[in-house]
Formats: structure tokens, C-alpha cells, sequence
């Protein structure tokens, strides 16, 4: 009889027990009205085929936009490479939402609220493109770049996940996940000095 | 060198912050709208810079072959999937994703022209078998005592 009672309450507890500890995370992770369907779930089992496939294409998709740029790059600049790409990123996004909202029929929504600093994002994304070129031409050389570049990614990301800062769901490791992004980081490490040594 | 280290490593720390301040925009509205912001604050940006530079003459690109121009699409694709599976995954994880898939087309690319290195293909066996780990790990950590606060239905249900 009480656990049925403790488990109707449950749910209505439990968010209440969140917003007290968390109010503003808790606020951003539980929205309170579905408001597309693009809409993004936060299930904390996420691990999926589909996300991890995503993922890795990402990469993918990442690594041929470098090997564009580099081309582009030989004919100006780095920087101006870059430029030219953010123009045509921004063109192309902007058809893509277009098409999105469109195919919704959601083009009277409103955007959640979003902090200042989300906007930001192109800022930071823009500046790589500057210390990319101070470090890549230099004594450190191109691998070593990409190994410390890397390992900044991945700490940063560590510590943004343990702490949940800029709105990241806070996630903390246990040991078996912490071995397993160990592994992963190894294995690229094994690639990256092989294509080297290659 | 010490200094070049530092800027390398602030190199990622910057790609990894973009990733996820575009994450977290994309959290109140959806990952297309993220896509254009971070490309169009980006353009902005680089504008600026390239006023501001003595910069080789623009005119030189239109001698580049046509796919050269063609990474902007790819880009965009890339933030929208970016977008989509950081919250989901985590910076961590989505980092660790992203780079070995980087990786992974470099071998592909170098099976096409040339003789692998058997290296590679040892280092590629390790990713996935620490991505594989990972999903099992997973699994087994998932319980409420360990993650009170996200262990609930994050979906608002339907009444």
C-alpha cells in the first residue's frame, strides 16, 4: 500500500527534490511544454547505435570540410578560407532552417530563451581558426598540434560534464565509463602517430 | 614551446567551448537555428579580422576548383550533427566521437590510395572497442541512487 503510494508520488516528488537542489539546471533540462519536433530529449542513457553512429559521422563530415578548406586555403588563406566557408555555412544553414520550419509548419513558434553567451559559440569556433594557424606553421608541428588540440577538446569536455557548466547536463563517470574513454583516447593516439610514422 | 603547447591546447579548449555553447542553443530552440548562429557570428568575426589584416586578394579563390568552396555546406551539416548529439552524449564523449571519426576517414581515405599502415588499423580496433565498452558500461551505471537528477522523464508527458 505505501510503496504504491511513494511510487504514484514519485514523479511529482522528484522534480521538486531537482528544482531545489538545481533550480536553473533543472529549469533548463525540463521544459515545461514540447515545443517542436526537433526538439531535443536528455535521456541519460543515451548511448545509443544512432548516437554514436551520429557521432562518428560528424567527424566524418568534419574531416571532409578540412580537406576542403585546406584546398580553398592554397589558392588564399587560411583565414580567408574560413571566411568563406562561414558564408556559405551561414547560407546553407539558413536554407536548412528554413526548410525544417517550413516542412513543421512551426514557423510561428518562438524560440526558447537561450543565455547571451549561447550565441557565442560562432565566436570562439572563428578564433580557432587564428590559433590554428600560430600553431600548425610553427616548431610544434602539425601532429603535435593536432594531439594537444585534441587533448584540450577532450579535458575541456571533462570538465564541462562534471561540473554541467554552459548548460551540459552533469554527468559523472564512474570507473568502467572513465576506462573506456581512456581506451578510445589510446586508440586515437595509436592512429595519429601511425599516420605520422606513415 | 611551452607557449605554442598552451595555445594548442587552448585551441580545443575554444573548438570544445563552441560545440557546446551551440548545444545549449540548440537546447531552447533546435540545432538548424544553432547551425546559423554560430556560422553567422563567425562570418561576422572573420569579417572583421579580415578588414582589420593585410590579407591576400579575395580574387585569388575564384581560381580554386568548384568542391573547394563547397566546405561551408559540409560545416553546417557537421554543427547540426554536432548539435544534436552532444546533449545526449556529453562534451566528453561527443569529443572522443568526433576526433575518431576524423581519424577513421583518414584511413578510409588512405585505403583508397594507398597501402594501411597496420597500426592504423590496430588504433581504429581500440576506439571501437572502447566505444562498444563505453555503451556497456553505461547500462550498467544507470541506476537512480547514482544520477538523481537525470534519471527522470526529462520528456514532458502527455496528459
Amino acid at each position: 500500500m505505501t510503496t504504491k503510494l511513494i511510487r504514484q508520488l514519485m514523479p511529482q516528488l522528484m522534480p521538486q527534490e531537482a528544482a531545489q537542489l538545481m533550480p536553473q539546471e533543472a529549469a533548463q533540462l525540463m521544459p515545461q511544454e514540447p515545443k517542436s519536433q526537433a526538439y531535443i530529449d536528455l535521456k541519460p542513457q543515451a548511448s545509443t547505435p544512432l548516437n554514436l553512429m551520429l557521432g562518428l559521422l560528424g567527424g566524418v563530415a568534419l574531416a571532409v570540410m578540412i580537406a576542403l578548406n585546406s584546398e580553398l586555403a592554397k589558392y588564399g588563406s587560411p583565414l580567408l578560407a574560413s571566411w568563406v566557408a562561414h558564408g556559405v555555412g551561414t547560407l546553407v544553414a539558413l536554407l536548412l532552417l528554413g526548410a525544417v520550419r517550413l516542412r513543421q509548419a512551426a514557423l510561428t513558434r518562438r524560440n526558447g530563451a537561450a543565455p547571451w553567451w549561447a550565441y557565442l559559440g560562432g565566436l570562439s569556433g572563428a578564433f580557432t581558426v587564428v590559433l590554428g594557424a600560430m600553431t600548425v606553421n610553427s616548431a610544434l608541428g602539425l601532429s603535435a598540434s593536432i594531439a594537444f588540440i585534441m587533448a584540450g577538446q577532450i579535458l575541456f569536455g571533462l570538465v564541462c560534464d562534471s561540473l554541467g557548466l554552459f548548460g551540459m547536463a552533469r554527468r559523472r563517470l564512474n570507473w568502467g565509463q572513465g576506462a573506456s574513454l581512456t581506451v578510445m583516447a589510446l586508440g586515437a593516439l595509436v592512429v595519429l602517430l601511425a599516420q605520422e610514422g606513415a | 614551446m611551452l607557449t605554442l603547447l598552451l595555445l594548442a591546447l587552448l585551441n580545443g579548449v575554444c573548438i570544445g567551448l563552441c560545440r557546446i555553447l551551440n548545444g545549449r542553443l540548440g537546447q531552447a530552440s533546435d540545432a538548424y537555428y544553432a547551425s546559423l548562429w554560430n556560422h553567422g557570428v563567425g562570418f561576422v568575426f572573420l569579417s572583421l579580422l579580415l578588414v582589420s589584416m593585410p590579407t591576400p586578394p579575395i580574387a585569388g579563390l575564384l581560381d580554386a576548383p568548384l568542391y573547394a568552396w563547397l566546405g561551408g555546406v559540409v560545416g553546417a551539416v557537421f554543427v547540426v550533427l554536432n548539435t544534436l548529439v552532444i546533449l545526449r552524449l556529453g562534451a566528453t564523449l561527443c569529443s572522443l566521437l568526433v576526433i575518431s571519426g576524423q581519424l577513421l576517414s583518414g584511413v578510409l581515405f588512405d585505403l583508397v590510395v594507398k597501402a594501411v599502415n597496420p597500426l592504423q588499423l590496430l588504433g581504429v580496433i581500440i576506439i571501437f572497442v572502447g566505444v562498444l565498452a563505453f555503451r556497456r558500461m553505461e547500462a550498467r551505471s544507470n541506476s537512480p541512487k547514482q544520477q538523481p537528477l537525470h534519471n527522470q522523464p526529462l520528456k514532458p508527458e502527455k496528459r
